[in-house]
């Protein structure tokens, strides 16, 4: 009988780390995995937007704010869209009247749990160096040929 | 300076385009009746919407961001009422091609950077000063000018969605950066107006009588 008493709070031990979860106080921390998009807001030479507003609109109201915050002091910013909502979800990352809108087309269920990344710049855009180069040249020779077509001498008729 | 899409009214981008359609066809109606036949003058109006479009790829890092040159003042000076127009096509570009300012905001970007350049224009011809001090006041205020029509109209339509204290701090805080670019500028267009009133007089006779 006595070593049945000492057995009994082992048994409860043995119960209470079954179940996996804590009970002190009562407190309960779950997780779920779920698609993160993660934003970085960058001016167009690439300079962080720090502690730049962000404002997050769902599709369901893409009026009604569904999340506002504002960015690390790397132009980070982090959310997890509601999988219960797929379409287009608007990002507007700003600062003093400068800044972007974006829109991130989300599935109806992500197989994907990794969180997707996705940067934000200001002015949105994509191009490479080399390229920004390229399409400077070409429209500055645009501008250029202009002015030599304007410019050029009168041809005589023959 | 350039505002992009989505962040005003649609009735402000419309009034943007409005008064940009109203100055655009005014500057063409003035241009048609100049002395100077146009195909003399588009050349260097090409040349310099050539510049002004460049010069948005470069940048100075001036706290809280970085700002980039306009030259609207000196595009004033040299082009007169093909400023406008140089200036409107030069944003154009660079909406298309580099997202600077987007469609929706061009006719308003064309007010913000364009009217201080007609502004420089007739302020430049009024012979007021010794022609260096007034090119570097006319090429600073043009700035200056762009600056605050930017800052009233940002301020004026903060949205709800956001903090607008913040959001107004910035704004006004960014002014530094604007004041120093204004004085950037006019020293920069105080060299060149003095270059070529040494090298090339006509280009600034053509349209002022210069006072140097």
């Amino acid at each position: 009988m006595k070593q049945i008493k000492w057995l009994s709070p082992l048994l409860y031990l043995g119960i209470l780390t079954q179940s996996g979860e804590a009970l002190a106080h009562g407190a309960h921390i779950t997780y779920q995995e779920a698609t993160g998009i993660q934003i970085i807001a960058t001016y167009d030479q690439g300079d962080p937007m720090n502690n730049a507003q962000v404002v997050i609109y769902a599709p369901d109201d893409p009026t009604t704010p569904w999340l506002r915050g504002e960015t690390d002091s790397q132009g980070n910013f982090s959310f997890v869209p509601d999988v219960n909502q797929p379409g287009n979800w608007d990002v507007q990352v700003r600062q003093a009247g400068h800044g972007a809108m974006i829109s991130i087309p989300i599935g109806a269920a992500s197989s994907n749990p990794e969180t997707e990344i996705i940067t934000v710049t200001t002015p949105e855009s994509d191009y490479t160096f080399r390229q920004k180069i390229l399409m400077s040249v070409s429209a500055v020779w645009g501008f250029v040929g202009t002015a030599l077509f304007f410019s050029r001498q009168p041809t005589k008729k023959s | 300076m350039h505002i992009p899409d989505g962040f005003l009214p649609p009735s402000i981008y419309l009034a943007g385009y409005s008064l940009t359609g109203v100055t655009t066809w005014y500057c063409l109606r003035q241009i048609r009746r100049a002395a100077i036949p146009p195909e003399q003058e588009i050349p260097k109006a090409s040349l310099l919407t050539a510049a002004f479009f460049v010069s948005s790829a470069i940048y100075l890092p001036i706290p809280p961001t970085s700002i980039h040159f306009v030259m609207n003042g000196l595009m004033g000076i040299l082009l007169g009422y093909y400023s406008f127009l140089a200036i409107l096509i030069g944003l154009f570009f660079q909406a298309i091609m580099f997202g600077h300012g987007g469609m929706t905001s061009l006719g308003l970007n064309a007010v913000i950077m364009g009217f201080p350049a007609l502004i420089a224009y007739y302020l430049f011809g009024l012979n007021f000063l010794p022609l260096k001090l007034r090119s570097f006041l006319v090429g600073a205020l043009a700035l200056a000018l762009s600056a605050a029509i930017f800052t009233v109209v940002m301020i004026s339509f903060i949205p709800a969605d956001i903090d607008a204290d913040v959001e107004r701090k910035a704004i006004l805080f960014s002014l530094v950066g604007y004041g120093i670019q204004s004085i950037i500028e006019g020293i920069f267009t105080m060299i060149i107006v003095s270059f070529l009133s040494k090298v090339k007089p006509g280009i600034l006779t053509d349209k002022h009588e210069t006072n140097s």
